[in-house]
């Protein structure tokens, strides 16, 4: 795709549909719900938003049952997803393994593609790395790695354990990127296999479940080629950067109406708060922290799918990654200021903001590792 | 078959390749230790200096109205091309990989923003009068608004306007009036009617700047430089003729004005200020002094990165937006806000990279020079509209917050209480 090929007349018709499933189906009831709930999301709604509205197949290529549209399309998705602070493996499952599975291809990634797109798999993709971080080290031995691959292209196992897998206790497939004979390459582990041990833990951000798996001679398949796990990761972190950056936008936007409706409501020394200039600018300043990442959001989606017009996509996508992560958690964090006390209470929905903020802040290493990614894209 | 786009950009690109030279090297090209350190916001040069380029400004002004890319926006009977902003957008891009002469002092204030003004609100003999010879660079023009006791309120300025037969009698004073020293006229506005609330007492008015009364009189920038005036008023005549909008109707000029204001002082990425704040030019700052694997260096250079790209991202998102047809909503202010944010920043990591060199002049290449922008970015939190009073128009306009309450636009404006030293109109 190398065009725009939908209007924004288009955009916003999804926009609208996606929205008004979301405030159907997510909302402060049904999320909280969720949280409590054994899965930590509700199958019922990730079932209908496949067969109703089509979501998880939307940015899947069509030999793969998806339909080929691409991340300019799913930032719309994906803002509604994360205005909602919808729970669901949505991120994990079509985001991170959906990309890693198309960009390693061949017959064992054309095996699980079409249940993702239609919502009926759930897949996900461990970090790489024994700290949790997605880095192959620059150095290709898998040194760094959290699981080892055995020997061979059929019967192989994995040993390991690989921390901070995202709903890595619910996944039907788990991806992992191991150090085999090759290098680093990208498995395929069903989750009924021998030697797999998943383990639910406590969670900052109660909207996303994660797990710690460990493999012991867990039988794997290998997806793609032999030592290809770089070329994969690296379109993975732009990818997935990207989303979450709509995911953030989305989000980030709901604190800023939260806190400017508060403004006006909420009345001290007889006027609205929102009249008081250190409220009023508080709120501009969170407009702009939107509106910006807004635009590196946008961006980001252009550029990875490769648009004409847009800029390198690594570069916007880091840039989007960083930006959004920051703007999302001061709007936040200044939504619990504007509500003061109110806001930090269990009740209010100002804390889930905030922690999804930190949270997605940190989900691929941090400021320390995106502001470096960003630096090595631009070639410094 | 080409599009009309299409044949606009060949046009253009025949235009500036038969009359400017294209940029020897891309704009982000870093050719560093080599040629111009100095990194200018405002001017600093010596008189002969400054009008020369001013004179070259309007050479350059005729040349692109005579090719018919002088108001790209502008209706047709008065010297415009009656395009879209669109095509405007897409002659600037094409132009900046041309060394042409910068033409600032005419666009900036003049062309951007008085001259709109003229259009939307000055009747036909007024448009026929001054729109073409604005437009192609015969005069300049400035913006007589700001009052020492008038800033960003500026709806509380003082500058009298009384009846005298035919047209009127102004006295006043204002202040911080760019390029006042090279304009033909000036745009005015002054009280007219002091009993009403200081928003309906307003006229505006083209004002001949070479009238007897005028009195233009340099004001010195902390930067050094003499950019801006003080530009006093005493029994200057204006015919009624001059008079831009209904008598005490100025205010709805002025907006008119400070819109275009802010659309004009936003994305100004580009040029030498912002190549000189930019990652090629920085990463080589960081080389020559070593410090490219100093790591708080290296996230500060990050965290700059990400937010100059962003706001770039954000002009285009403007563009994408004009182009499809639609109004861009807030981008205006908010690359306003950012591009003053991010010049500022980046001065300061320069400096914090040069170290004691920057202090005193010592000769070393790219160390001294950085002094003239340093002494230059606090301006931009303050031109066109202070940050306060931006973030003031964010959240009341697109938030919806709730204005501050206050007795200020309903009395009369002879009873507001004003600042120390503002006298003038009390006694009127």
């Amino acid at each position: 795709m190398s065009t725009e090929n939908t209007t924004s007349t288009e955009l916003d018709e999804l926009r609208s549909a996606v929205r008004d499933f979301m405030t159907a189906k997510a909302d402060e009831r049904a999320v909280r719900a969720a949280i409590d709930s054994e899965r930590g999301y509700d199958d019922k709604v990730w079932a209908q938003m496949a067969e109703q509205l089509g979501l998880q197949s939307l940015a899947l290529p069509t030999e793969h049952g998806g339909d080929g549209y691409g991340l300019v399309e799913l930032t719309v998705v994906l803002e509604e997803m994360g205005r909602a602070l919808l729970p669901s493996p949505f991120l994990s499952s079509v985001v991170l393994a959906g990309t890693a599975l198309v960009a390693a291809g061949g017959d064992e990634a054309a095996r699980i593609l079409p249940g993702i797109a239609a919502g009926t798999t759930t897949a996900t993709l461990a970090p790489p790395n024994v700290d949790g971080g997605w880095s192959l080290g620059g150095r290709g031995t898998g040194d760094a790695l959290a699981v080892t691959a055995s020997a061979g292209t059929d019967d192989v196992t994995l040993e390991g354990t690989a921390p901070l897998v995202l709903d890595g206790a619910g996944a039907d497939v788990l991806l992992v990127v191991a150090g085999g004979p090759a290098g680093p390459g990208l498995y395929a582990v069903d989750a009924d296999a021998a030697g797999l041990t998943r383990t639910p833990l406590p969670v900052l951000d109660l909207t996303r479940r994660i797990a710690t798996v460990t493999f012991a001679a867990t039988p794997a398949r290998l997806v793609g080629a032999a030592g290809g796990a770089a070329a994969i990761l690296d379109r993975v972190l732009d990818v997935a950067t990207t989303a979450l950056a709509a995911e953030q936008v989305g989000a980030a936007r709901a604190c800023l109406e939260a806190s400017t409706t508060y403004a006006k409501d909420r009345v001290q020394f007889g006027r609205q708060i929102g009249s008081f200039q250190a409220v009023k600018h508080k709120a501009a300043d969170m407009l702009t922290r939107v509106q910006v990442a807004d635009a590196a959001a946008r961006e980001a989606a252009r550029a990875v799918d490769g648009l004409a017009d847009a800029p390198e996509a690594g570069v916007a996508a880091a840039v989007a990654h960083a930006v959004c992560s920051e703007a999302f958690l001061a709007v936040a964090t200044e939504n619990i200021q504007v509500h003061g006390g109110i806001g930090f209470t269990w009740e209010h929905a100002a804390h889930l903001y905030y922690r999804r903020a930190k949270a997605s802040q940190l989900l691929f290493g941090g400021p320390a590792v995106y502001y470096e990614r960003l630096l090595a894209k631009a070639g410094v | 078959m080409p599009s009309e786009m299409d044949q606009f950009v060949a046009e253009v690109t025949a235009f500036l390749d038969a009359h400017a030279t294209r940029r020897a090297r891309a704009a982000e090209d870093v050719a560093w230790g080599e040629g111009e350190d100095r990194i200018t916001y405002f001017s600093t040069d010596p008189p002969d200096v400054e009008n020369a380029k001013v004179a070259a400004a309007k050479a350059w002004q005729r040349t692109r109205y005579d090719n018919g890319f002088g108001w790209i926006t502008g209706p047709t009977e008065f010297g415009g091309r009656g395009l879209t902003t669109l095509h405007d957008l897409v002659y600037d891009g094409l132009e900046a990989g041309y060394d042409v002469p910068e033409t600032g002092v005419l666009s900036l204030i003049g062309l951007g923003m008085i001259g709109p003004t003229i259009l939307a609100h000055g009747t036909d003999e007024l448009k026929q009068r001054y729109l073409p010879r604005l437009y192609s660079g015969e005069i300049i023009a400035c913006q007589l608004f700001s009052e020492p006791a008038a800033g960003s309120d500026l709806a509380s300025l003082e500058t009298k306007a009384v009846r005298d037969g035919d047209g009127w009698i102004l006295n006043g004073q204002k202040v911080w009036t760019s390029v006042a020293h090279h304009a033909a006229i000036g745009l005015a506005l002054c009280r007219s009617n002091p009993d009403n609330p200081k928003h309906k007492g307003i006229t505006a008015f083209v004002v001949d700047m070479t009238a007897p009364g005028v009195d233009v009189r340099p004001l010195r920038q902390m930067s050094g430089g003499s950019e801006f005036n003080e530009v006093f008023l005493t029994d200057v005549h204006v015919g009624d003729d001059h008079r831009l909008g209904p008598v005490d109707g100025g205010w709805g000029v002025a907006l008119t004005t400070l819109m275009n204001e802010r659309a004009s002082v936003g994305g100004e990425g580009a040029g030498p200020v912002g190549r000189a704040v930019a990652l090629p030019f920085l990463t080589e700052l960081l080389r020559a002094n070593g410090r490219l694997d100093d790591g708080a260096a290296r996230r500060r250079l990050a965290e700059l990165h990400a937010d100059t790209l962003a706001t770039e991202y954000l002009n285009h998102q403007m563009v994408r937006k004009f182009r499809a047809g639609e109004q861009p909503g807030p981008e205006a202010s908010v690359s306003k806000l950012m591009y003053a944010q991010n010049l500022t920043r980046g001065a300061h990591f320069a400096a914090e990279i040069i170290g004691p060199r920057l202090i005193a002049d010592t000769g070393a290449w790219g160390t001294y020079s950085w002094t003239e922008l340093l002494l230059s970015t606090p301006a931009l939190r303050i031109l066109g509209g202070t940050e306060e009073i931006m973030k003031n128009i964010l959240a009341e306009r697109v938030l919806g917050l709730p204005k501050e309450p206050g007795i200020d636009t309903r009395s009369p404006f002879r009873e507001l209480r004003r600042s120390a030293g503002a006298t003038e109109s009390r006694s009127a």
